[in-house]
């Protein structure tokens, strides 16, 4: 039992390296991995694309109130984008902000449509959101969520 | 024994006058040295620590133009026009726009946002029929978004309303400050705080019995301005007299003069008070103080005299002459050539069109945005720090909420004539994504700061409050679905204590059977009545507090009914919770703040919560959209399409007191109320009179069609609605509704089994079925 635990626990670790999302605890100093996808699997309009890419470059400069600024700009140019809503968690991951990391989460999901990749991220993200604020049993239903969708 | 000391040695026989004289003069000099001492302790401690009080400034959404964005060319122009650009070039300069056709070229200045400053900005916009199609920068290049700069709409003001924006000696054109000594204190770089010429001719005119006047310096104004109360007394110029020189022992000229001219009095905005040449060319002219022409610079010159007296709104003739003999004195001492005197002279006032809007033009938002603030700030502060709000406000939506508002209700008056005082109403609009609150309307005189009805106007909610015990019911999908059979019959609900409860339909008939669906759109008072006890008032209250209410309500059934009293803005929160999918987000007034020179302090982020799953928000929201489709908000059709599938809700409360209407589209969420403020009845019906204002306001937004996710636990199923079983193609009239995965009826109707000629029969065998099941 305490096996699978510390096996899911590693995942998680794993996963949030992967998602590009600092896990706490972060590594000293260090700038922060940025929690941005490299490169967008959607072309963005122009208008969302500019302020995902200011707040790409304020998160990558340590500017993550102005990168969370950025992200709700776009939400109001276009709150029906899922992705937005998922940066927006993890910036408000960043911030340690963990119950509003869980919501936009949940809020980037209840948009994503079919896309259950970008859903299994959420959850993953939501895992991760309970995992910092100490709830390891909703961290691993949210894990579980994660795994149904693949 | 100190006084025999000193004095007893005096030689007798000098008069007791004398010595009686030193002692009043020895006493006199003591007490002037003190005085002295206190004015200079004061002079140095006020001048010193003094800064000037600034007011918070509260600024609208600023407008983002991008592709895409839904808004006319003509209502852009209108809100560049509100913030005081104008049209037509004006090269090197911002503040101008230009209609070319389609395309609409705007010079946007330069300003200090939250996020950082943005410089001076040409952009160029095209619009087609559904709002903007693209941006373009100077050199044609695709601009993804171009931001312009907010309109400020209003401030939190000192006690006295006293408004000035500072500026910098450095910033004033020279031409202001000849003009100003040339007309106010020629002398004012030689003297001393006084002028003896001046002095003698004052002295001279009180002594010919013309009173106190004139003859002061601008340092002695100062200290007037500054340390003193207006009345004119001799002892008073004595204290201004001392002061003077006081203050021009302590302070140089330049520092004396920054200071003039930023505590000088310069006009009167409804209640606002305009200080300080800032402001002044601001307000006069809007632009900045460094932008100023001779001519501008001399009529503010003109008004220190006396604003009220050479108003140039009221009296231009007189601000003209005024103005003149400004221009005039500022040649007689050869500050300006004759040529610069003579063109400025033939120069008109050239004053902004006049928009008074005193402290603000929108005093119900601005007070919510008061109170938000008070949370976390300081009165004082708020007050005088000129700390910078960036609020949520969409002056657009705001404009036209309050012009639609205005003007329905004062079509009702005429039509029903139920005497003084006369309807009020209420407006909220907020983002139905975000909550942000986009326009907040306090009453049908949007201007008058008073009573501000869309924030503290409690009132009963009637049929608002049907979605709450709806949703209750569809978050059980085990027992409740769209199509679920609700009893519409006679209903009496007993209970201990309290007389009992007999809740009667608007139209006074009984429905008896009726689906769920039905009974909300046509909003049956007694089937609702009936579901809510069934399901427990304590539960249904429990989803309305879930929804965002959180004052405290009495678990009545009537309540089930609207007995309750809210207000509009807290009715806005509860609808907000239903359109944005079950999330709830506090409703918000302000984005952002950060002080005077643009530090940011705090932010005051999007924040969400899940309230409910999606599938029942999903169920109660298709409701809401059958009451605008066939149900009491029928009449939406008349301002909106079909497409835009709005879902809203009516309500009217006992005797017509209240009328309601509460909806949404894809992207705006509104309430509106209207009803007397003494609770007359207003024999007006949600439908009749809410739902108008609603409608007309709504359909001058260009709203974006509600088109909801579907949720995965929701499936569309094809139903016959007579039987309330599953249909197909062969089935007439059958509907597409949605149902939380398992709850869909799995029995075919006969229909959808059947094919051709037997399907009428089948039909009338299905309702026969259905109304032997009711008992009627």
């Amino acid at each position: 039992m305490t096996r699978f635990v510390r096996q899911l626990l590693n995942l998680l670790a794993v996963t949030a390296f992967l998602a590009g999302c600092a896990s706490v605890p972060r590594p000293e100093p260090g700038p922060p991995p940025s929690p941005f996808p490299a490169a967008p699997a959607h072309a963005e309009s122009p208008a969302i694309a500019s302020l995902m890419d200011s707040a790409r470059a304020d998160f990558a400069a340590g500017r993550v109130a102005n990168a969370a600024a950025s992200l709700e700009r776009a939400v109001r140019i276009e709150p029906r984008n899922p992705r937005l809503w998922q940066q927006l968690a993890r910036v408000r991951f960043e911030q340690h902000d963990y119950v509003q990391a869980e919501s936009c989460a949940a809020r980037s999901s209840s948009w994503a449509g079919s896309d259950d990749a970008l859903r299994a991220d959420n959850w993953r993200l939501i895992a991760q959101a309970r995992e910092a604020r100490g709830d390891s049993e909703g961290a691993r239903a949210a894990l579980d969520a994660a795994e149904r969708l693949r | 024994m100190f006084r025999r000391r000193i004095f007893g040695e005096i030689e007798p026989g000098r008069s007791k006058f004398w010595r009686y004289l030193r002692y009043a003069l020895l006493t006199l000099a003591l007490f002037g040295a003190g005085f002295t001492l206190y004015l200079d302790f004061r002079v140095r401690s006020e001048f010193e620590g003094r800064r000037f009080a600034l007011p918070a400034r509260i600024y609208a959404r600023p407008l983002e133009l991008h592709a895409g964005l839904r808004i006319s060319q003509a209502d852009v122009i209108d809100e560049l026009r509100e913030n005081g650009y104008r049209e037509g070039i004006t090269e090197g300069d911002s503040g101008w726009f230009v209609r070319d056709g389609d395309w609409l070229e705007i010079a946007v200045r330069p300003f200090r946002f939250w996020d950082g400053p943005q410089n001076a900005l040409r952009v160029r916009a095209n619009f087609d029929a559904n709002g903007v199609t693209k941006v373009q920068g100077a050199q044609a290049q695709d601009l993804p978004l171009a931001r312009v700069e907010p309109l400020p709409i209003g401030g939190i003001y000192p006690g006295n309303n006293q408004d000035r924006v500072l500026v910098r000696l450095s910033e004033v054109p020279k031409p202001l400050v000849q003009a100003l000594i040339a007309t106010e204190d020629r002398a004012f770089y030689t003297h001393h705080g006084y002028d003896l010429r001046g002095i003698a001719r004052a002295a001279w005119s009180f002594v010919r019995g013309h009173g106190l006047q004139g003859g002061s310096t601008l340092t002695q104004q100062l200290v007037k301005n500054f340390f003193l109360t207006p009345e004119r007394t001799l002892q008073r110029k004595g204290t201004e007299f001392i002061m003077a020189v006081l203050l021009e022992l302590h302070y140089g000229k330049e520092e004396i003069l920054e200071t003039y001219l930023n505590e000088i009095y310069l006009g009167q905005d409804r209640d606002r008070a305009i200080h300080g040449v800032g402001l002044a060319s601001l307000y006069y002219f809007g632009k900045t103080v460094d932008r100023l022409t001779l001519p501008e610079c001399a009529l503010l010159v003109a008004l220190v005299k006396g604003p009220g007296v050479y108003d140039p709104y009221r009296h231009p003739d007189r601000a003209l002459e005024r103005r003149n003999l400004v221009l005039r004195e500022t040649r007689n001492v050869d500050s300006i050539t004759p040529e610069e005197y003579m063109l400025a002279r033939s120069t008109s006032l050239g004053v902004n069109a006049k928009a008074a809007r005193g402290t603000s033009p929108h005093p119900a938002f601005v007070d919510l945005v008061y109170r938000h603030l008070r949370r976390d700030y300081d009165e004082a502060d708020l007050r005088s720090e000129g700390l910078r709000i960036f609020t949520t406000l969409d002056p657009r939506v705001q404009a036209k909420a309050e012009r639609v508002l205005e003007r329905r209700i004062a079509q009702f008056d005429r039509e029903k004539r139920f005497g003084e005082p006369g309807l009020e109403g209420a407006v909220v609009v907020t983002d139905s994504q975000t909550g942000e609150v986009e326009a907040l309307v306090g009453g049908r005189d949007a201007r008058y700061r008073g009573f501000n009805r869309a924030v503290d106007a409690a009132r009963p909610v009637g049929s608002l409050l049907k979605p709450a015990v709806y949703l209750t019911a569809l978050a059980d999908p085990a027992h409740y679905t769209l199509i679920t059979p609700l009893d519409d019959g006679p209903f009496v609900w007993k209970s201990r204590g309290a007389p009992d409860w007999e809740p009667m339909n608007y139209d006074r008939q009984f429905h008896g059977a009726v689906p769920l669906r039905t009974a909300f759109a046509q909003s049956y008072n007694v089937a609702t009545a009936r579901l809510g006890t069934d399901l427990g008032v304590s539960r249904v209250l429990g989803t309305v507090q879930r929804l965002g209410i959180e004052r405290e309500m009495q678990p009545y059934a009537s309540t089930l009914l609207g007995a309750l009293d809210l207000s509009p803005l807290e009715v806005a929160q509860m609808y907000q919770t239903i359109a944005s999918g079950g999330f709830r987000s506090p409703l918000r007034a302000i984005r952002e703040v950060t002080t005077q020179d643009g530090k940011p302090l705090k932010r005051y982020p999007l924040a969400v919560e899940q309230a409910f799953p999606a599938e029942p928000v999903y169920l109660i929201t298709a409701a809401m959209q059958g009451v605008v489709r066939e149900g009491t908000g029928q009449s939406l059709k008349n301002w909106l399409p079909p497409e835009t599938a709005v879902a809203g809700k009516t309500g009217t409360t006992d005797e017509q007191r209240d009328a309601w209407f509460a909806g949404f589209t894809g992207d705006k969420l509104a309430i509106v109320w209207i009803g007397y403020d003494d609770n007359r009845s207003a024999h007006l019906t949600g439908a009749g009179a809410a739902l108008p204002v609603w409608g007309e306001l709504m359909a001058s937004l260009a709203v974006e069609p509600l088109a909801l996710p579907k949720p995965q636990g929701i499936e569309t199923v094809l139903v016959d609605p007579q039987s309330g079983l599953r249909a197909d193609g062969g089935c007439n009239g059958a509907l597409e509704l949605p149902f939380a995965q398992g709850s869909a009826p799995a029995e075919r109707a006969p229909c959808a089994t059947a094919a051709g000629v037997a399907v009428q029969e089948f039909k009338q065998n299905a309702k026969n079925w259905w109304q032997r099941l009711w008992g009627r």
